[in-house]
């Protein structure tokens, strides 16, 4: 087993070209990719907010990657690879999405590989980008997003309009895009 | 007449919040940054995800595998149903149980339990009608709650939100507990989802005597 067999770069690009990649010589591919497959779940939902198109996306990153797994390299690459395939499905899904070229869309917050999987990181990340906001662009975000509020409800909150505050939340979802943070 | 921009990025906001597909339309992507950040905020809200029973089947049979079925009921017993700490609680007689742990996310912590006045066990149906990771909705006289089976015993949730006075509902795709007032959710195990953490559901006493499921109501 040597590194060869690990994508070099885990670009869409290579992704979408059909690299092989080998899998633990005793494991059996699906059930090793199953598992993983898991992780891949947990990132796309993670960038694109919803069951239906996560579900769509990680059966698209299956079946593309897997038939071009085989037996014989570490786990660590079967890992990398599955991500580098769910980066290229996710660039081509806000491509096709948002009418855009995927050179367009090299963006972050997009597509960006979580360090270690999903775990908590993604949550961890928005908290984040929430706290860099000024005070009423949190609170909008927050209590629409976090705690489900409706328009109305955070008018009442904020002692605001339904009108205003939708302003607010699309101002403050323009800012937390803005937001870079320091890794 | 075109659409105002904060009205087209609330339209995505707003489908999002439902759990609905991203459909979006021509023009949309002048908000692209806004909306590729509302989606991030949409699936924060909800916390980490797993993939459903079904959907894992789905893949597994396309996938051309056979389900390695006993480490796959390890993996569900571990994450959503929890199995494991049946196992070592089985006794067969009271199950009485204090729930710490067995969710998703067992280190959230068990919510209170709930001593009803004048209690009494009340039969809710036979353990094998409740299907193993399945939170199931029983009423024992006043006391609403979500019962799931864990191997030989059971354990439950009070079937109210802890946050808001809502009757929550069991996805079980999602495998959570949903609180249709506000879209929040909790684990079968009444730990709350995503990271703003709501207190934790009230602990509904169970147990299980000659195959029969009681609750504690009142």
């Amino acid at each position: 087993m040597t590194s060869e067999a690990r994508p070099p770069d885990p670009a869409p690009e290579d992704a979408e070209q059909g690299q092989v990649v080998e899998m633990p010589a005793a494991s059996r591919v699906a059930d090793v990719a199953i598992d993983e497959l898991e992780m891949i779940y947990a990132f796309i939902y993670s960038r694109v907010g919803n069951r239906a198109d996560a579900e769509d996306l990680t059966q698209q990153v299956a079946m593309k990657a897997i038939p071009r797994l085989r037996q014989g390299a570490p786990a660590s690459a079967v890992r990398g690879y599955l991500f580098a395939t769910a980066r290229s499905v996710l660039g081509g899904f806000w491509s096709t999405r948002l009418g855009l070229s995927e050179s367009e869309l090299h963006d972050d917050l997009a597509m960006a590989m979580p360090q270690g999987g999903y775990s908590e990181e993604s949550d961890e990340r928005v908290r984040r980008i929430l706290e860099q906001l000024s005070d009423n662009y949190r609170r909008v975000l927050e209590l629409r997003f976090l705690h489900g509020y409706s328009l109305k409800e955070v008018a009442a909150e904020m002692r605001s309009t339904v009108g205003a505050v939708k302003v607010m939340q699309l101002r403050a979802l323009r800012a937390a895009a803005k937001v870079r943070l320091d890794e | 007449m075109s659409e105002r921009p904060e009205d087209r990025v609330d339209r995505i906001v707003s489908a999002l919040l439902r759990g609905r597909r991203l459909k979006l339309r021509g023009g949309d992507a002048e908000e692209k940054e806004a909306i590729v950040l509302a989606a991030r905020l949409a699936a924060a809200s909800r916390g980490p995800q797993r993939m459903s029973p079904a959907f894992r089947q789905q893949l597994v049979k396309q996938l051309g595998a056979a389900t390695p079925q006993e480490s796959w009921m390890t993996r569900r017993a571990a994450l959503v149903a929890g199995l494991g700490i049946a196992a070592g609680a089985v006794g067969g007689g009271l199950l009485g149980r204090s729930l710490d742990g067995g969710g998703s996310q067992p280190s959230a912590g068990a919510g209170k339990v709930l001593e009803p006045t004048n209690g009494r066990w009340i039969d809710v149906g036979a353990l094998a009608d409740f299907a193993p990771g399945q939170a199931r909705m029983v009423k024992a006289g006043a006391v609403g709650a979500f019962v799931t089976r864990t191997g030989d015993g059971v354990s439950a949730v009070s079937s109210i939100c802890s946050d808001l006075p809502c009757e929550l509902w069991w996805d079980g795709s999602q495998h959570a507990l949903v609180c249709p007032c506000h879209n929040r959710t909790f684990t079968a195990d009444g730990s709350s989802n995503g990271t703003y953490k709501l207190p934790s559901l009230g602990v509904v006493q169970t147990r299980v005597r000659d195959g029969r499921v009681e609750v504690l109501g009142a």
